[in-house]
């Protein structure tokens, strides 16, 4: 047998088998649907959202925490000079 | 070899760092016995963050004094007890804080021993300028330690008036301020 031979032989025309196109209509049918660009916004504006209400509640206790130290600080200096106050005039009143 | 000598390295930074960090221990149990505490620490970086906050909020001057002020501090700690009854603490209970501030680089600038009462200031400096200082205030009902860290100038801190902080000359820091306060009283007197 020649190469054109093997050739014909090969490449001879044949029917697909039975069912064949329904199981390629079939396999079409399921493949995922593409997400719209409704979808696709509805999520990236949830994310940002989240971003949104995330970096809030952040700022949010930070700017607590700062207020409770500067009212701390402030408590702390005030007690250190009532006290340095005090010993100021307890030595006065020695010298006198 | 040469990360053995840079943890030693490290380890001799730590040891010479030590006696400026002042531990108030010894005095927890007091706060059981207490009628009013107060017990505060904050820390370089809360002292920031209260800086950061005064400097946002504050409009006026004084909020931006204590800002000034706050912005040299590495940290504050204040522990403050007020007893119904006398005899609620021993002296040997400030024995732990008194011994830590015997060490080099701190030096007690006042000390006035009465009968119940015992008030003592110490100071630290470094290269010439205060770097931190610490009060002991023992009285019958009351007992406070106040050790601040960081660079303070103390007659900044006496300026600081407008927010409930009373006026303090100190002494030998600003004796014109002293005389002018002096005479202030007299006058007042």
């Amino acid at each position: 047998m020649n190469l054109d031979d093997e050739l014909k032989s090969a490449l001879r025309r044949e029917d697909p088998p039975l069912g064949f196109t329904q199981r390629v209509v079939a396999r079409a049918r399921t493949k995922p649907v593409p997400k719209t660009g409704m979808f696709r916004m509805i999520w990236a504006a949830g994310i940002a959202a989240m971003l949104v209400i995330g970096f809030t509640a952040v700022s949010e206790y930070r700017q607590v925490k700062a207020e409770r130290a500067a009212s701390q600080a402030v408590v702390a200096l005030r007690i250190a000079a009532a006290k340095l106050n005090m010993t100021r005039d307890k030595v006065l009143k020695l010298e006198n | 070899m040469r990360k053995l000598l840079g943890t030693m390295l490290l380890m001799g930074c730590a040891a010479v760092q030590l006696p400026a960090q002042i531990r108030i221990t010894g005095l927890d149990g007091l706060a059981s016995k207490a009628k009013a505490t107060v017990d505060i620490t904050l820390d370089s970086s809360m002292l920031q963050m209260a800086g950061g906050f005064l400097g946002a909020n504050g409009k006026d001057q004084d909020a931006a004094k204590l800002k000034e002020l706050l912005a040299g501090l590495k940290a504050i700690t204040v522990r403050s007890y007020e007893f119904k009854e006398d005899g609620q603490y021993r002296r040997e209970d400030l024995d732990p804080i008194r011994a830590q501030l015997r060490a080099p680089g701190w030096s007690k600038i006042v000390s006035v021993s009465e009968e119940k009462e015992l008030t003592e200031i110490y100071m630290r400096t470094d290269q010439g300028k205060v770097a931190g200082f610490a009060i002991i205030a023992a009285e019958p009902k009351e007992l406070t330690v106040v050790a601040i860290e960081g660079t303070i100038d103390l007659n900044d801190l006496s300026k600081l008036g407008a927010l409930g902080i009373p006026s303090i000359p100190i002494p030998n820091q600003g004796k014109d301020r002293n005389d002018k306060d002096r005479n202030k009283k007299g006058k007042e007197e």
